[in-house]
């Protein structure tokens, strides 16, 4: 079965259909890279997963779970599917170290000396071993944001959604979120990865979509697809942000 | 007119005692206005239309009249209307309870939801219930940006402490208005007490200013 199962799922905001009956299956170990154009519904599908936006029809299932089954196992869904968010979103009252002990601490409710072995073990992992102890305003864009993939980690998902993780980034700054990304996959993590990066889509991806208009357009092998874009749309979509 | 010290030495000791349950007043009714004002603020903010309505109801209610009504009606209509009889002080400090509670519930709300709303969903992401987001996570950002405001309020109602000279609360103004009353001593006072009262509110000034900046505003 898997891991994420889209059954025509519909989302509406008021009167506007931003996702139009969608079918997609995704399996673990895929490193899915979605890619349209703004207002097709990419990030709309990326935060149906996790539930910060309600499905309006049809059925979406996480590791077994569906996302209509109510708070409490929403929450489990949200454990198993981290997130990282455009603006980062660290919580700017806790230090970098905190901000990826707090889920083990407060979520998986492990003692304050294992969430903190465990989150400095993770700022390694993301190259900010020596920047524990500083408060997100003290790190830069890219540091925040590998701090900000740290705690989704955190809290040990099955999955990770990153929701234009670069798109906030100076160009220098991309490369070192792109970079822990890249590692993350080689590992064998399941990403959903909504971008703009092309580099990172057809060296890394697994499997690139190409949305429009609240529907999968285009649904294949990255390098095939960047190659030898049939659809017309996608290729004219690719001269744009190429 | 001669500056005569010797009646504000005299009128120190009823002065101070005044000065007394003017913060004995004040420290029992924020703290309890602080209760009523989280618990309507986080309604008016987060609650489903029942709670929010309640909550407007309470806050529309209380702003919408003066708190020299508001005593009247605890210490005088209550006890017609429910049979509850008050001693001064009690209707005193249920007075800036209720008052200062609607006026801290909307300081409250303006806070939490000042807060960007990123944070919330990066709490929730996490897989927390939303009250463990909003104690965890905007509780503590949306305290440091109540702290100015909510000590304005506080100093309005260490002030307002002096309305219930109408209903005979020994409290700064009352021992004040007494003093006068014997002796005539208009100037001296009156200087006195507003002596007294300016070295309430510097002190608060002063304890916030401090709270303020062992925090680190974000």
């Amino acid at each position: 079965m898997s891991l994420v199962e889209f059954r025509k799922v519909t989302k509406t905001f008021d009167t506007v259909v931003v996702l139009k009956e969608v079918d997609l299956a995704i399996d673990a170990g895929e490193v899915v890279v979605l890619i349209g154009p703004s207002g097709s519904g990419k990030s709309t599908l990326l935060r149906c997963i996790n539930a910060l936006e309600q499905i309006n029809g049809g059925d979406l299932v996480v590791d077994g779970i569906s996302v209509k089954a109510g708070s409490s196992k929403i929450r489990l869904i949200r454990q198993e599917a981290g997130m990282v968010f455009q603006q980062f979103n660290l919580f700017p009252q806790m230090t970098a170290l905190e901000n990826v002990a707090f889920g083990p601490r407060r979520v998986r409710g492990a003692s304050r000396r294992e969430a903190t072995e465990q989150a400095e073990a993770l700022l390694a992992k993301v190259g900010l071993a020596d920047r524990g102890h500083h408060y997100p305003a003290e790190l830069s864009g890219g540091q925040q944001q590998r701090v900000a993939i740290a705690r989704a980690l955190a809290v040990k998902p099955k999955l990770m959604l990153f929701d234009e993780p670069t798109s906030a980034l100076d160009p220098e700054l991309r490369h070192e979120v792109l970079r822990v990304m890249q590692a993350l996959a080689e590992e064998g993590m399941t990403m959903i990865v909504v971008t703009h990066e092309m580099a990172f889509a057809r060296k890394v991806g697994t499997r690139l979509i190409f949305m429009e208009d609240g529907k999968i357009a285009v649904d294949g092998e990255p390098a095939d697809l960047l190659a030898k874009a049939e659809n017309p749309r996608l290729r004219e979509f690719l001269q744009h942000v190429n | 007119m001669e500056f005569d010290w010797s009646v504000v030495v005299d009128a120190t000791p009823a002065l101070l005692g005044g000065a007394r349950l003017t913060i004995l007043i004040t420290l029992a009714g924020l703290v309890g206005g602080l209760a009523v004002g989280f618990i309507a603020g986080l309604m008016r903010a987060y609650g489903n239309a029942l709670l929010n309505a309640v909550a407007f109801t309470y806050v529309e209610l209380v702003r919408g009249t003066p708190i020299v009504v508001q005593v009247m009606f605890i210490y005088f209509a209550l006890p017609v209307l429910a049979d509850i009889r008050v001693n001064p002080m009690t209707a005193a400090i249920t007075a800036i309870i209720v008052n200062a509670g609607a006026y801290i519930a909307e300081i409250v709300r303006g806070s939490f939801l000042s807060v960007h709303k990123g944070l919330r969903e990066a709490g929730l992401a996490l897989g927390l219930p939303t009250w463990k987001v909003l104690f965890y996570i905007v509780g503590p950002v949306a305290f440091r940006r109540m702290i100015p405001p909510l000590g304005n309020q506080f100093i309005v109602s260490l002030k307002d402490t002096s309305l219930f000279i109408v209903i005979g609360v020994g409290e700064l103004t009352r021992q004040g208005q007494e003093i006068m009353a014997a002796n005539f001593r208009a100037v001296e006072i009156w200087s006195a007490v507003a002596i007294l009262y300016l070295i309430m509110t510097g002190t608060l000034t002063l304890i916030l200013r401090a709270t303020e900046k062992r925090m680190r505003m974000l």
